[in-house]
């Protein structure tokens, strides 16, 4: 066992460790280069959402950057409101009067939509989501977990270089 | 010893401070609610309104304190100008009833809270000095009109009605077509027919003695009429209904449709071929409503039923009200 760290020693180390290096900067790139997306041309959207107790119907929805949208919001069974997270936008609908307004969806990203009136016991679950865009967490989580994968077989494919250090 | 009588009588002070504030504060707390009447709504499925009966006397406040335990629900009397008050959950709303007239009134929710939302009702007696004001029966029972018969029309449009054609006629119609009367109790079908028969009018083609029928039709109400139905139709009917008459409403989606005819009133055999409740008819369909007078239709709202879950509207509307929703009504037809 050595006591002292030479020079040539660290230097050695950092020579061993080269593959952690690439392997931050791709995490760093994966997680902060903006990736190329094809923007769609934006439409007019006309979507009608039921929403009863509890759910929304549809619970999804996925629309382009710069999409107008508009929404029916048909309540089945008492009052419900629809708000969406992020953006200005509510509607509140009583049952036989469905109410319709219009957004534009400039802003990327998933957004929570969740009914504003108190509609039940269960009603802080009823919750659906707007998706602008691609799904951009979802990509990078994924191409990190890849990233995550292909560094544990590299790593088992080359012994450990400290394991090497302490044998030598 | 002095200090331990000192100590002791510290303790029973403080004790009865203590007792004393809660006391007083819980009289305070009564004394402040005293002949106020604490009303819960739940959906009807949970109990309804937690107090289904009141009550008082002419020219006497009675005074409410309101809430809701689950959904948004609304209290308001009906044949009443007492305002609407909208019951959220978890808040208190207090208000103030006030009758100049002794007589029965009924309490009802005004937002839809459920499939049994109509069955959320109430009453409140108020007794008085002076007799209850009697009014003259509905016009369907002075006529003797069986609201549940079928009732289709003999004859309908071929080709959409359209209303100011009819009224470049006026000058050629016979005076009884103008008369209240003639409108309440005959159906469009019927005046068209009368109208069809008539010498003077022979000129006319069937599409133009429709116009005249529906011009005539749109003589008999007002705009702001039509506005205050159609907005009554909306809070009240469409989730029935539908919200463009076809009898598709939220509410009754899972219901099979009405079968023409499938029950017969004289037959004591007769059984309507669907178990239980059927969606409402088709209001659009104009070989349903142009059969029926203004008097069948203000009936069916007033008694409701017809096989149907339709509740009962007497006590709720207005006769103004009544008249303005069945003028509504007709407007689906043209």
């Amino acid at each position: 066992m050595k006591l002292q760290v030479t020079g040539s020693d660290l230097i050695n180390r950092i020579k061993n460790k080269w593959w952690f290096f690439v392997l931050l900067i791709a995490a760093v790139l994966i997680i902060f280069v903006p990736l190329p997306q094809a923007q769609a041309a934006a439409v007019d959207r006309h979507l009608r959402i039921e929403a009863s107790m509890y759910q929304f119907t549809p619970g999804v929805i996925k629309v382009n950057r710069g999409d107008k949208i508009t929404l029916d919001l048909v309540s089945m069974d008492v009052v419900h409101g629809l708000s969406v997270d992020g953006y200005d936008f509510e509607l509140i609908a009583d049952p036989g009067q469905t109410q319709t307004a219009a957004f534009i969806a400039e802003k990327t990203g998933v957004f929570r939509f969740r009914c504003s009136v108190a509609c039940g016991n269960l009603h802080p679950f009823m919750i659906g989501k707007l998706q602008v865009g691609p799904n951009l967490m979802f990509i990078r989580a994924m191409l990190l977990g890849l990233l995550a994968m292909a560094a544990a077989f590299w790593s088992l494919r080359k012994p450990f270089p400290n394991l090497k250090e302490v044998n030598h | 010893m002095k200090k331990e009588v000192l100590a002791r009588f510290l303790v029973v002070f403080f004790v009865t401070l203590v007792i004393l504030i809660f006391v007083l504060g819980w009289q305070k707390n009564r004394s402040q609610h005293t002949g106020t009447i604490l009303i819960h709504a739940r959906m009807p499925e949970n109990g309804g309104w937690s107090v289904t009966s009141i009550t008082g006397e002419t020219n006497q406040p009675i005074n409410l304190r309101l809430t809701s335990d689950d959904v948004v629900h609304g209290f308001a009397v009906g044949k009443s100008d007492q305002p609407t008050v909208e019951l959220i959950p978890g808040e208190f709303v207090e208000t103030t009833l006030l009758f100049d007239e002794p007589g029965t009134y009924t309490y009802y929710c005004t937002r839809w809270c459920g499939p049994n939302h109509w069955r959320m009702r109430g009453t409140i007696d108020v007794q008085g000095e002076e007799a209850a004001v009697t009014n003259p029966p509905p016009l369907y029972l002075q006529l003797g009109i069986d609201i549940d018969a079928p009732h289709e029309a003999d004859v309908i449009p071929s080709e959409p009605v359209l209303l100011q054609k009819g009224a470049a006629f006026a000058e050629d119609l016979p005076a009884y077509v103008f008369e209240q009367e003639i409108y309440l109790t005959n159906s469009p079908a019927n005046v068209w027919s009368r109208l069809r028969a008539e010498p003077d009018l022979s000129a006319l083609s069937d599409e133009d003695v429709w116009n005249v029928v529906g011009w005539v039709w749109q003589e008999n109400t007002s705009p702001a009429a039509i506005k205050t139905g159609e907005s009554l139709y909306a809070e009240n009917c469409a989730a029935c209904h539908g919200e463009t008459g076809e009898g598709d409403g939220v509410m009754v989606r899972d219901l099979p449709k009405p079968e023409a005819e499938a029950h017969d009133m004289d037959d004591p055999h007769s059984e309507s071929t669907t178990a239980g409740l059927t969606r409402p008819h088709d209001l659009t369909d104009p070989d349903h409503l142009l059969g029926a007078s203004p008097a069948l239709l203000s009936g069916k709202i007033i008694r409701g039923g017809m096989g149907t879950g339709m509740p009962y509207w007497g006590p709720i509307f207005t006769s103004q009200q009544i008249d303005a929703l069945v003028s509504y009504l007709y407007t689906f037809a043209w």
